[in-house]
């Protein structure tokens, strides 16, 4: 019992940072533009956080399935939820990988336009992790 | 008081605390107590399901299931749940209570009911 629960804390710690990160850097970046070198820091950032949401996401399918054998059970509007959490983490990912490896002499306007498409992303992948929690 | 009394005093009431915890523990479990299994309901009436669940230490509220399809979430661990409409013919009422990444524990119950 003790091991379950420190394990789906521990998950959540590293789904609650990578979130933070998502939009957090995202924010900051347009906030604090255009500085191409802290931009590129944050795009770092926000590569990692995504990195951290999808494995720990995976995670909590991981724990329940290794102590219960089955995932977790739900709903309809959970469901579309968790759809619409997958598609954001799969794009924010490879947006900030695409930032990185592309944004290098790209004009202002053309890292602000990513920058805000991240910011929406993260958003909204924050908005269906509520739904979610809450419609399962 | 001296130490040896002290230490007397000290494992007396771990072992009242633990004894108490252990007797005080109960399995947990998940009834409906409406309708009972095999029931017989109108289709004209509003029907409900009335239940008590005690999650134990793993549960932590309950997901209700009308014919394996997640109907609701019901984080009140006893009452009474509104149905909606169901059309006549056999159908199945489960309570599954579930942990905080609602997951089923294996704490369930489930009933069949006839609509007429």
């Amino acid at each position: 019992m003790y091991i379950q629960n420190i394990s789906y804390a521990l998950t959540q710690v590293v789904h609650n940072f990578g979130a933070s990160a998502v939009l957090g850097g995202a924010v900051a970046a347009l906030w604090l533009a255009p500085r191409p070198e802290l931009e590129r820091a944050l795009g770092w950032l926000v590569l990692s956080g995504w990195a951290a949401q999808i494995a720990s996401g995976a995670a909590f399918g991981v724990i329940s399935f290794y102590y219960y054998e089955q995932f977790p059970d739900i709903s309809f509007a959970g469901t579309v939820a968790l759809v619409i959490k997958l598609a954001c983490a799969a794009s924010g990912f490879s947006l900030a990988a695409f930032y990185l490896l592309y944004a290098r002499g790209k004009p202002q306007a053309w890292r602000r336009c990513i920058w805000m498409i991240m910011t929406v992303l993260g958003g909204t992948a924050l908005t269906a992790a509520a739904f979610l929690r809450w419609y399962s | 008081m001296n130490f040896q009394s002290l230490s007397c005093s000290i494992v007396l009431t771990l072992s009242a605390a633990l004894f108490s915890s252990c007797v005080a523990a109960e399995e947990p479990y998940a009834r409906i107590t409406f309708p009972p299994d095999g029931a017989k309901l109108d289709a004209m009436s509003q029907n409900h399901i009335d239940y008590e669940v005690n999650p134990g230490p793993r549960g932590s509220h309950i997901h209700l299931y009308v014919d394996n399809e997640e109907a609701a979430i019901l984080r009140k661990l006893s009452g009474s749940h509104a149905l909606e409409p169901l059309p006549p013919g056999a159908h199945s009422l489960c309570i599954k209570v579930v942990n905080k990444a609602h997951v089923p524990i294996g704490v369930e119950q489930c009933i069949k009911v006839n609509i007429e």
